[in-house]
Formats: C-alpha cells, sequence, structure tokens
C-alpha cells in the first residue's frame, strides 16, 4: 500500500532522530563516567592464615584481634578454654564490638548492644547473632574459615 | 590616573549610572516579619567564611589514611595560628548549619515556598542536604576514631535504604569498608565536588531571590506596606550583622577548639557513646523509636523508609500547598509545619540530653 | 553578666581539664599565649563593634537624607576638576 502522505514530517523527524541520538550518546558518555566513579569492590575473604603460636595461647576468659580482610576478627577463648572465631562487627551498623570479661559477653558501644557468649545477640538493638568462623589447625598454621567454606590452603 | 579619569573611563565602557539606579531600585518589604530575611544572608556569609578557612586548611592537609591525622595534628600544635583556623572551620560549619535550618524552617513557617517560588524552595533545600553531607566528609577528613565510627554508621545508615541501598553505600565509601579509600573520596566530595555544586546552586538561588523579589507572607499581602531599598539600607544592616556573626565565630573558635581524639584504627573496637554530629541527632532518635523488627522486616529498613517519606514529603510540600499557592491563607500547613519545626527541636534536644 | 562572666570562666576551666587528658593541644598552652590570644579576642570585638557603631550612625544619616527626599544626586551640579 502507498501513502499520499507521511503521517511523520520531515520536522517531527529530525527532531526526533537530534534528540534520541544526542540522548543515546549522552548516556553512553555517562555510562563510562560512572563506571570510572563507582570503585571496584573488594571481596570479604573466605579464609584467612594466621600463625597458630601467637592465637592458641591466649589466656582464658579473653579475645585476640586479627583482620579479617579490612574487617575485625576476634580469637575468643571461653572460660572452659574452648576457642573460636568470630566476626567482630555488630550486626546492627557494622561497629566494632569488644569483649566484657567481667560480664563474659561481646559489647557494642555503639547503641548499647550486648551479644552472649555464643554470639546470641540478647539485648540492645543488634538483629541477628554475631558471625561465627570455622578454625582448623593446620601445623604451624591456623586457618580461620567462614563457615561452611571448604578451603584448599595454598601449599607453601 | 586620578578618580575622575578612572571613573571616566568605565563609564565610557559601562553605563555606571544605569548600574546604579538599578542597584536603587531593588526595594525590599519592611514588616514585623522581616527579621527572618536576615537568615539567608547569614547562611551566605558563612558560607563565604567556610569557603576562605577551607582555602587555607587545604594547603597543609594531606589526604591520605596515613598522614591525614598526623597533618591535622601538625596544623593544630605546629603552625601559626593552625588551631585557630581548623577551629574557624569547625564553628563556621556549625553555625552555617544552623543557619541553614533555621532559614529553612522560617520559609517553611512563612510560606515563602508558595507560587511562584517553587524552584528556590528545592535549589535552598538541596543547599542544605549538601551543607550536611558537607559535615560529614569534614569530620572523616579529621581520621580519628570517633569520625571513622559516626562515618561507618551514617553510609551503614544509607546502606539500609530499599533498592540503592547498597550502590549508594558502596560508592560513598568506595568500597565495602570504610578504609582510607573512603578518605579519599570524601576529601574530593569536600573540596571539589560538593563546593562547585554549592557554588552552582548558591547562584541559581540568589538569582532567583533577584527576580522573583522577596516574598511576604500570606496574612499581609495586600496590605499596603512600607518599602525600603535594599541598597544602601537593608545590605548595611546585613553588614552590620555579619560582623557581628563573624565576631560570635572568632569568639567559638577562641574559647571551644573541637578535640582530637585516638587516630582511626579499623581493628580497634568502637568507641564508648559516639554521638552523631547535632544536625543527625534527629534522625539517630527517629531511628531509636522503631524497634529491630517489624512484621518480620528489619526494622531499620522501615524507618528509614517512613524518614525518607518524610523528607519527600517535606521537599515538595510547595507543590502539596495548593492553597497558599493561590494566595489563600492554609492553616493545614501551617500545622504541618510546626510539626517539622518541632519535631525537629524536640528531637534534637532529646538526642542530645540522652 | 555576672552569671556571663562566670560561664565562659567555667567552659574555660573546664577545657583546661579535659586538655590534660587530651594527646593533642588544640589550644596552645603556655599563659603568656593565652594571654595574647585573649587580649586580641578583645580588641577583634572592639573592631567589629566600631564598625558596626559607624555604620549605624552612616545608616541613621542616610535614612534621614531620605526622609528629606534629597538622596537624588543632582545631575547638573558643576564638577571640580
Ligand atoms: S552498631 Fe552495634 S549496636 Fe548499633
Amino acid at each position: 500500500m502507498k501513502i499520499d502522505y507521511s503521517c511523520v514530517t520531515r520536522r517531527t523527524f529530525l527532531n526526533t532522530l537530534l534528540g534520541g541520538w544526542i540522548l543515546a550518546f549522552g548516556s553512553g558518555t555517562l555510562y563510562a563516567l560512572c563506571k570510572f566513579a563507582f570503585p571496584t569492590l573488594g571481596k570479604e575473604p573466605d579464609f584467612v592464615i594466621l600463625k597458630a603460636s601467637d592465637y592458641l595461647e591466649i589466656p582464658v576468659n579473653s579475645v585476640k584481634p586479627f583482620a579479617w580482610g579490612g574487617k575485625l576478627g576476634l580469637f575468643f577463648k571461653n572460660t572452659k578454654g574452648d576457642t573460636f572465631a568470630l566476626k567482630g562487627v555488630c550486626t546492627h551498623m557494622e561497629c566494632n564490638i569488644t569483649y566484657k570479661p567481667e560480664a563474659m559477653k561481646f559489647y557494642c558501644a555503639c547503641h548499647k548492644g550486648w551479644f552472649d557468649e555464643t554470639g546470641r545477640n540478647i539485648e540492645g538493638p543488634p538483629p541477628k547473632p554475631l558471625e561465627f568462623f570455622d578454625s582448623a589447625i593446620e601445623g604451624e598454621k591456623l586457618v580461620i574459615s567462614r563457615k561452611g567454606v571448604k578451603i584448599e590452603p595454598p601449599k607453601a | 590616573m586620578n578618580r575622575q579619569r578612572l571613573r571616566r573611563w568605565f563609564e565610557e565602557r559601562y553605563d555606571l549610572t544605569e548600574i546604579g539606579r538599578l542597584a536603587g531600585s531593588k526595594l525590599v518589604p519592611s514588616h514585623r516579619y522581616e527579621i527572618w530575611y536576615y537568615t539567608g544572608g547569614i547562611a551566605l556569609f558563612l558560607f563565604v567564611l567556610q569557603f576562605i578557612t577551607g582555602m587555607v586548611l587545604a594547603l597543609y592537609y594531606v589526604p591520605h589514611f596515613e598522614y591525614a591525622y598526623k597533618s591535622i595534628a601538625d596544623i593544630v600544635t605546629k603552625l601559626n595560628m593552625g588551631w585557630f583556623f581548623r577551629s574557624l572551620h569547625h564553628w563556621g560549619a556549625q553555625l552555617a548549619i544552623a543557619a541553614l535550618f533555621v532559614h529553612l524552617f522560617s520559609a517553611l513557617l512563612l510560606k515563602s515556598y508558595r507560587k511562584p517560588r517553587e524552584f528556590l524552595w528545592l535549589s535552598g533545600f538541596i543547599l542544605l542536604v549538601i551543607s550536611i553531607f558537607f559535615g560529614l566528609s569534614g569530620y572523616l577528613l579529621l581520621w580519628d576514631e570517633r569520625a571513622f565510627a559516626a562515618v561507618k554508621v551514617a553510609t551503614g545508615g544509607a546502606g539500609n535504604l530499599p533498592v540503592a541501598g547498597h550502590c549508594i553505600k558502596a560508592f560513598l565509601r568506595g568500597g565495602i569498608d570504610v578504609t582510607g579509600e573512603t578518605l579519599t573520596r570524601f576529601y574530593a566530595f569536600h573540596v571539589s565536588i560538593l563546593p562547585l555544586a554549592t557554588l552552582f546552586l548558591i547562584g541559581i538561588h540568589v538569582l532567583l531571590v533577584q527576580y522573583h523579589g522577596l516574598s511576604v507572607p500570606v496574612s499581609l499581602e495586600g496590605k499596603s506596606r512600607r518599602e525600603i531599598p535594599f541598597f544602601p539600607n537593608l545590605f548595611l544592616k546585613d553588614l552590620m550583622i555579619w560582623l557581628i556573626m563573624l565576631g560570635i565565630v572568632v569568639t567559638l573558635a577562641t574559647l571551644l577548639p573541637p578535640e582530637i581524639g585516638k587516630i582511626a584504627d579499623p581493628l580497634a573496637p568502637a568507641p564508648e557513646n559516639i554521638k552523631p554530629e547535632w544536625y543527625f541527632l534527629f534522625l539517630f532518635q527517629t531511628l531509636k523509636l522503631f524497634p529491630g523488627e517489624i512484621f518480620g522486616l528489619n526494622g531499620e529498613t522501615v524507618a528509614i523508609l517512613l524518614i525518607s517519606c518524610g523528607i519527600c514529603f517535606f521537599f515538595l510540600i510547595p507543590f502539596f500547598d495548593r492553597k497558599s499557592a493561590h494566595g489563600q491563607r492554609s492553616p493545614f500547613f501551617t500545622w504541618i509545619g510546626i510539626f517539622y519545626t518541632l519535631y525537629f527541636i524536640v528531637m534534637t534536644f532529646i538526642g542530645f540530653l540522652s | 553578666m555576672k552569671l556571663f562572666i562566670f560561664i565562659i570562666l567555667f567552659i574555660i576551666s573546664a577545657k583546661g581539664i579535659t586538655w590534660a587528658q587530651n594527646t593533642i593541644e588544640v589550644f596552645p598552652s603556655a599563659s603568656y599565649d593565652r594571654f595574647i590570644i585573649f587580649q586580641t579576642l578583645a580588641l577583634f570585638w572592639i573592631g567589629i563593634i566600631g564598625c558596626v557603631i559607624i555604620i549605624k550612625m552612616k545608616l541613621r544619616e542616610i535614612e534621614r537624607t531620605q526622609k528629606m527626599g534629597i538622596y537624588k544626586e543632582e545631575k547638573t551640579i558643576p564638577l571640580l576638576d
């Protein structure tokens, strides 16, 4: 079929073309800019390797900090002498927590959150219990890994 | 070259008498609420002060997480008057934000936002948001324990926003955590991105004030009132107030220099009793009102969602207030305005005292 | 006024206590320096108050002439060159 008159005038066509073109070009440019401005995100590690002798000897009812990526990790020995590794970051708003040996609880100073020895959130705003890690001793090394992650520590 | 010649030199190029006439013809309404007109001028003055003190501080500050803290310690202890200018920058910021809040609430209660001044309201509001972000980013530059924890909590709070929360958080932090990268980022915000945006918006804001003239409260509209020339009468009054403001800032800066805590350490436990800056207290207190969990949802997220709605309504209030747009009284929105004002004041006080 | 001075003194002394525990001194500690600082502050205020008073006088003068309606300069006044 042939129509005598086009539904679109030359002018609308050109305006649409120009507008669309500019839009496409602009968004492409902007995309590149945003891509650069947005940081490449690192990831939390799956495991860290520490020197066993530094950590296993700590006194009972105390903690020793280690670096879990950029975050705080705590190596914890309770009153019975059992050891645990946990993430020392409050589940409320990510403040670093401390261990209060007198109360045998973990404490977050930001909004007064309390966790018991097993990491349960017992008081204050924190919505979730603390995250505990698996720890294993391999000779000299103390391997601390995220729960449920199977790791093959590099042979070195 | 004597003055006459200089004057003539300019007159040949620019129509000075015309400019003088224009400046002289700007009239400002004079009535019993006119005192609130000065709040904007005060804010402007404090901004200029912030720009100047900021520039001199930038001559010495090192934006790197290993040196930042030390460079500020050096500014404070080793440089001539360093402690003073840092303190001045701090107090200037506090007062600037206070002046902005007063300016905002006075505009809200006098309904200066009504038609045709919607864009004035919007640009002013954005300026306030920018200033608050100025405060937050400037605070982190100190890189001490408290600033570190405060920024962690504030950016973490932004992360609770639905949908875009995580992106915003990562963008602000420059990673998944608050690290040295965050410091670099906040430095860029604080000394380049935000100041330029501020200049641009202040330009628009002031131009719009020129274009629309000063708003007159609804209750006084239509009545015959006195008008006084802006130049020189009001300008001289402004000048006096600015001078007194300068005196106040300088006095505060000398008597109460802000302290510097221990250096930030990502692995150290959070310091006891951290409190956000006073202009965040009302948000902080509101967050505390909500329980940890509401209908199985994260209470934090619900709270932040509600707060965002409240702020959005506040931002768009000129478009909701249909009555005053037509020049009628709208007591309902006066009540809303009073509610917002009181809420802010009361919450800030509670936060301050607790 | 007395109360005001008292408050100021209190603030200063309270600050003095906190300085003791502070690692970084945010205010010069030598009493000589402090004296100079407070002196300068007083001078600064005198300067400001002076400025304000002069501006006030000027403003009065302007308002007076405006009331008389003679603020428009006469164009035809011959100028001395
Ligand atoms: S961040 Fe730990 S209680 Fe809020």
